[in-house]
């Protein structure tokens, strides 16, 4: 069946009848594609693009606010550098009128852009439910490829995240639009310079380097200190080998990238050589 | 809960055109009020149902764009788009681009700088094109490359296309009025 919910109640409704046999459908890119594929075969889908109230943004002062439903086009404009950048480099045009920040994140996938920025912000998910609110760190929300700590009744309302006083993202893919990530990864800042760091392509799900950062933490961020950090950043990431690249390039690129944006992002570091 | 919710049947059975969802949306401009498969693609139901086939697929994985529609003004690719979910739309396809026998610009400067090889791509293109200048009126050919990178030619005759769109961009009316001139 195809249910269209006018409302985040009546699509909660349905979710909590229907179980495990429905899905949330939202910009459609990835879960079309495997339905027609043949990849996955749905019993009934609960379309979510009635639900305006789910694709705004909110400026909350210190916090900032993306509704799931909210477009990647939306983000590419953002001052917030980390965001607006993976939301920008997410497929071509088509893809980020359609895609969703929900669905990017709620698709699990390593490779996820979107995923890895919103994780450098330290961002946690709201998810929602008949049974109530909870917001989860998403560094707790990613369990493996295509795998989340979403309950089958839940579905994902926004991402919630403090303004960072710095940010910023890094691609490498195989071509220079419309690529899957072979390591991406972003940083950022807080208020007191303390730096958040995300990777994604690098492990079974987008990952926080938390020794990496901790290491920053201590030691302060200088261009010894990035450099440092670009190595141990290359020893933390879990990479595979597949047909888009070796485990040792991603380890290499890893580390490159790390040292890359600290870089950037020390005061004054626009005008530091790349590494 | 929608009323397209309603009467629908159970998936695997066997759907008469009876027990298909409803679907109605502006198509180029006309009312189409017909009936769908819930999980049927807009850009089959353009193809197959409606029989514009000017709109093309090749990946239908959103890489190719060669299946681009305007969805109320924005550039989509119909082969991730569930027919359903534009009910009330406004949906744009190439055959909505010329103004009865008048070719739009962005047509006419594909022909005149022969920017079209086997022609699968270019309904997509075309289509891109048009969103692309509308949001970009003046562009230089970088800013082509970057705002058509959803677009795919593979007898990879993209150097014409480019040539193409800023072309067109030059014999769009400016909308501060006059020509472009950019120096």
């Amino acid at each position: 069946m195809f249910y269209q919910p006018k409302t985040v109640e009546e699509a909660l409704e349905l979710k909590a009848r229907l179980g495990t046999a429905a899905r949330f459908l939202a910009g459609g890119t990835d879960l079309v594609v495997m339905m027609k594929k043949g990849r996955l075969t749905l019993e009934d889908v609960v379309d979510l693009s009635r639900l305006s109230e789910l694709s705004g943004t909110r400026d909350e002062g210190e916090t900032l606010y993306v509704g799931a439903l909210c477009p990647h086009r939306t983000l590419e404009s953002w001052p917030i550098q980390v965001l607006a950048s993976a939301a920008r480099q997410v497929g071509g045009p088509q893809i980020r009128n359609r895609g969703t920040v929900g669905g990017n994140v709620g698709t699990a996938s390593p490779a996820g852009d979107v995923s890895v920025a919103l994780l450098a912000l330290d961002a946690s998910v709201e998810l929602i439910s008949l049974r109530g609110t909870r917001m989860l760190p998403l560094r707790e929300f990613f369990l493996g490829v295509g795998k989340t700590a979403i309950a089958v009744d839940e579905l994902i309302a926004g991402f919630r995240f403090r303004r960072p006083s710095r940010s910023a993202f890094y691609k490498n893919g195989k071509r220079n639009s419309v690529a899957i990530s072979v390591v991406c990864a972003g940083v950022s800042l807080d208020t007191d310079g303390y730096p958040a760091i995300a990777l994604g392509s690098v492990a079974s799900t987008p990952l926080r380097l938390l020794k990496t950062e901790a290491f920053l933490r201590e030691r302060g961020l200088d261009p010894e200190t990035a450099l440092e950090a670009g190595r141990l950043a290359s020893e933390e990431v879990r990479p595979i080998t597949d047909h888009r690249a070796s485990a040792e390039y991603r380890r290499a690129v890893a580390g490159v990238a790390v040292t890359r944006l600290l870089t950037q992002l020390m005061p004054g570091g626009a005008h530091v050589a790349h590494v | 809960m929608s009323p397209m919710s309603s009467s629908l049947p159970p998936r695997g059975s066997q759907a008469n055109d009876d027990e298909r969802l409803p679907l109605a949306f502006a198509l180029n401009g006309e009312a189409v009020d017909t009936r769908v498969h819930p999980l049927d693609t807009l850009l089959e139901v353009l193809r197959e149902k409606l029989r514009l086939t000017g709109t093309k697929g090749a990946c239908h994985e959103g890489e190719c764009g060669s299946c681009t529609v305007l969805v109320d003004g924005v550039p989509m690719n119909s082969c991730l788009i569930l027919a359903p979910q534009v009910h009330g739309a406004e949906i744009v396809t190439v055959e909505g681009l010329a103004d009865g026998e008048t070719l739009s610009a962005v047509q006419k400067a594909f022909i005149d700088c022969g920017a079209v090889q086997c022609g699968y791509c270019t309904p997509g293109l075309l289509i891109a094109a048009k969103s692309f200048l509308e949001t970009c009126p003046n562009p230089t050919p970088e800013e082509v490359r970057q705002g058509m990178e959803g677009n795919i030619c593979r007898c990879t005759g993209y150097m014409k296309v480019i040539d193409a769109v800023v072309e067109a961009a030059k014999a769009m009316p400016n909308p501060k009025g006059g020509r472009h001139d950019r120096a």
